[in-house]
């Protein structure tokens, strides 16, 4: 092959993929990123003026800014939490020799294969304070004195929404981890019995310093997930009660879709963004701060 | 040979001709108009599509519905998206923002007859069709948010006939529970979600309120705020019953279906909603209760309530299409809420085989009408009600935004977060806020 051909040969073949790209995720996001100085109100179609930083400044001093903000944080941190430990405990039981592990590594991935959507409306007939199975289930087995209204109290709609999340991402979680396990020589674990060691000193010499890339890829996207969580939040409690459940990403879709306000409605999905980035860039510090001890 | 070889090719250049023209003009004709709906009662409404093309030929209707709970979200993004049907369903909650934003058109700019009907509405139905003086719609239906009460249930605590005051239906919720009628004697359907939150919230508070302006006065200021206003004592009694257990804590995440199950099932007496859910909560074996829910007047000092109508609006995309779609669209609206032969035949349908209500008034004196309200209803309350009923108050551009600040301070004042003082002092801001906006 001719030397300019080699030259030019990695580019043409990726090309296509670039145009692509371009043209349906950076000019998109290009657009919506000059929309956000201009006053796109939908009710005033003909009146689109340039102000600026304004939406930003409008958006930040919300009444529904930093209380959303902190309820995305509290989410955030009690779900990618939630979806780890559910993840490794799951991942580790699989990873024993258990009869029929096979069959259980396809059911426990069915969550994450619901849509959300779905996932929603099914957490909502469960938790449902007056005829819900959840409820039904521990009202007949003694263990609660009436129905609990789990999505109309603030903290229980907080935990619901948690739980749901858990339940939803955890699967995936799981199978990221068992991926990892099954990497790990099981040599290591042989000597480290010879050695006497037990399972908790296995488990944090050998199992967690092995499996720290692929934990870090589940914290990642976990906390991606999490922040931009919308459809679960819509069908499951629909932000409330009393705000209670709305998260930022809540906000973004009400100022567009019910205050009809695009200008805002893209800041704040700005704002958020660049926070998830934020968040991205610290943990991926984290991980070269690693990768080079 | 060759004369009937010059014959043939005239003869096939006339036919090709006539046939191509026909053709043509016949095209020419076709109107195709796209129809988007809320997904109620799909069948009916399929139904009295192919009954107007039968009557209108050359004119067809592509149905396409979302669900209620998505409807307005679904459509501002159509409308954002530049994806405009021809027509639709329309709301009273969601007119001024569509009108303002140019998306729906006035009916009485290309079919001044439109006024025809309006002495014949409710008329609570033509202003919340109306904006800047113009009629945007034909009315679908028209409803009044009703008390509802389980007549059974409220026998077995003693009494007779639905609560007159909030004070009755205090003490009445306070004896079906002491009784162990009911655990919750009220439920609401307030979840921040459901699409008759604020109407159910604002019929409460037409009632306590003695004549207009029970939010706003007439130059849009809020009213609410004052001390003891109407408002104020809904909130403070709503609390209150809350605190007491009267209220199911549930009411915060109900929806509607939700709601009206609860009450079949029996789980409790007294709710507001819309008034045509007596027809399936009446309905004869849906429940050991059907044939005991009765409507009483609001409760309060007026016995005032919220009256809302959906219609039928056209989009700016027809006026676009020319005049052949504009001469279906008057067809469209004329058979589907205006009359037929006389009669209003698809709004009586819909009133005598689901129960919806109606703005056109006539139809109360309907025979049909009243037998069929008469099997799930008392129609000589439903009518009182529906005299008493008003548009909802503060309806502008920017309602929609202060609309969901307002669900979640209500929220918060049942829950004990805040006080109704607090609540309505942060609402009257925000809607100054948002006025000043504008």
């Amino acid at each position: 092959m001719p030397e300019t051909r080699t030259r030019w040969y990695p580019y043409v073949t990726i090309l296509p993929a670039l145009l692509l790209i371009g043209l349906f995720t950076l000019y998109p996001v290009a657009v919506a990123i000059q929309d956000s100085f201009y006053q796109y109100v939908l009710t005033k179609p003909r009146s689109h003026p340039f102000i600026g930083l304004r939406n930003f400044r409008e958006v930040i001093g919300s009444y529904y800014f930093l209380n959303s903000l902190s309820i995305t944080g509290m989410f955030t941190v009690a779900s990618v939490a939630g979806v780890f430990l559910f993840g490794l405990t799951v991942a580790s039981l699989l990873n024993t020799k258990i009869k029929l592990a096979a069959v259980l590594k396809v059911i426990i991935l069915l969550p994450w294969a619901i849509p959300s959507v779905v996932a929603g409306l099914l957490w909502k007939w469960i938790l449902n304070g007056d005829f819900g199975i959840l409820n039904g289930i521990l009202f007949s087995l003694k263990l609660i004195p009436g129905y609990i209204p789990f999505l109309s109290d603030p903290v229980l709609a907080r935990v619901s929404l948690v739980l749901a999340q858990v339940w939803k991402e955890g699967s995936l979680a799981a199978i990221f981890f068992l991926a990892g396990l099954q990497l790990i020589p099981s040599e290591l674990y042989e000597a480290a019995r010879m050695d006497g060691c037990r399972t908790w000193r296995m488990f944090r010499a050998i199992t967690f310093p092995l499996l720290r890339p692929i934990a870090l890829v589940v914290l990642v996207y976990e906390t991606m997930t999490s922040i931009l969580t919308f459809d679960l939040i819509y069908v499951l409690t629909g932000g409330g009660p009393a705000d209670s459940t709305s998260l930022i990403s809540w906000f973004a879709y009400a100022e567009i879709f019910k205050s009809l306000n695009l200008g805002h409605g893209i800041a704040l999905s700005i704002i958020i963004a660049l926070l998830t980035l934020a968040l991205i860039l610290a943990y991926l510090r984290i991980l070269r701060t690693e990768d080079s001890r | 040979m060759k004369i009937r070889q010059g014959l043939f090719w005239k003869v096939f250049l006339v036919v090709f001709l006539v046939l191509g023209t026909a053709v043509v003009s016949t095209a020419a004709a076709d109107v195709n108009m796209s129809f988007v709906v809320w997904s109620y009662g799909l069948e009916t409404v399929q139904d009295n599509i192919q009954k107007f093309q039968a009557m209108n030929p050359g004119v067809t209707i592509a149905l396409k519905d979302y669900s209620w709970l998505d409807y307005h979200d679904t459509i501002v993004g159509r409308f954002a998206a530049g994806n405009f049907p021809d027509l639709m369903y329309g709301s009273d909650h969601w007119l001024q923002e569509w009108a303002s934003a140019g998306w729906l058109v006035p009916l009485d700019k290309y079919f001044p007859q439109v006024k025809q009907y309006s002495p014949e509405l409710a008329p609570y139905a033509l202003q919340g069709m109306s904006y800047n003086g113009e009629i945007y719609g034909m009315s679908y239906y028209a409803d009044t948010l009703d008390f509802i009460y389980n007549a059974k249930q409220l026998q077995a605590a003693g009494f007779t006939a639905g609560p007159r005051t909030l004070d009755e239906l205090f003490k009445m919720a306070s004896a079906l529970k002491s009784k162990g009628v009911v655990q919750y004697p009220i439920i609401l359907a307030w979840s921040q979600k459901e699409g008759a939150f604020p109407e159910a919230f604002l019929s409460l508070v037409f009632a306590q309120q003695k004549g207009g302006n029970a939010m706003f006065d007439s130059s849009m200021e809020p009213v609410f705020n004052r001390p003891n206003s109407a408002a104020a004592q809904v909130l403070e009694w709503v609390r209150k019953a809350y605190s007491a257990g009267l209220i199911d804590p549930v009411s915060l995440s109900t929806a509607e279906i939700d709601q009206i199950k609860s009450m079949q099932a029996g789980a409790h007496t007294f709710t507001i909603a819309p008034q045509y859910n007596m027809a399936e909560l009446n309905r004869p074996k849906s429940g050991d209760f059907a044939g005991q829910f009765k409507i009483a007047l609001m409760p309060g000092v007026s016995h005032a309530t919220v009256g809302y109508v959906r219609f039928y609006a056209m989009t700016s995309a027809v006026p676009k299409k020319g005049k052949d779609y504009l001469d279906a669209a008057w067809k469209f609206f004329e058979y589907f809420a205006g009359k037929t032969n006389g009669q209003y035949t698809v709004v009586k349908r819909w009133a005598v085989e689901n129960g919806l209500g109606f703005a056109q008034l006539p139809l109360f004196n309907d025979p049909d009408v009243r037998s069929a309200f008469g099997k799930w209803g008392d129609i000589t309350t439903i009518a009182e009600q529906a005299k008493l009923a008003r548009a909802k108050e503060g309806l502008t551009p920017w309602y929609g935004t202060w609309d969901i600040f307002m669900r979640a301070e209500v929220q918060k004042v049942i829950l004990g977060q805040e006080s109704a003082a607090a609540a309505l002092s942060a609402m009257a801001s925000k809607w100054n806020e948002l006025k000043a906006q504008q």
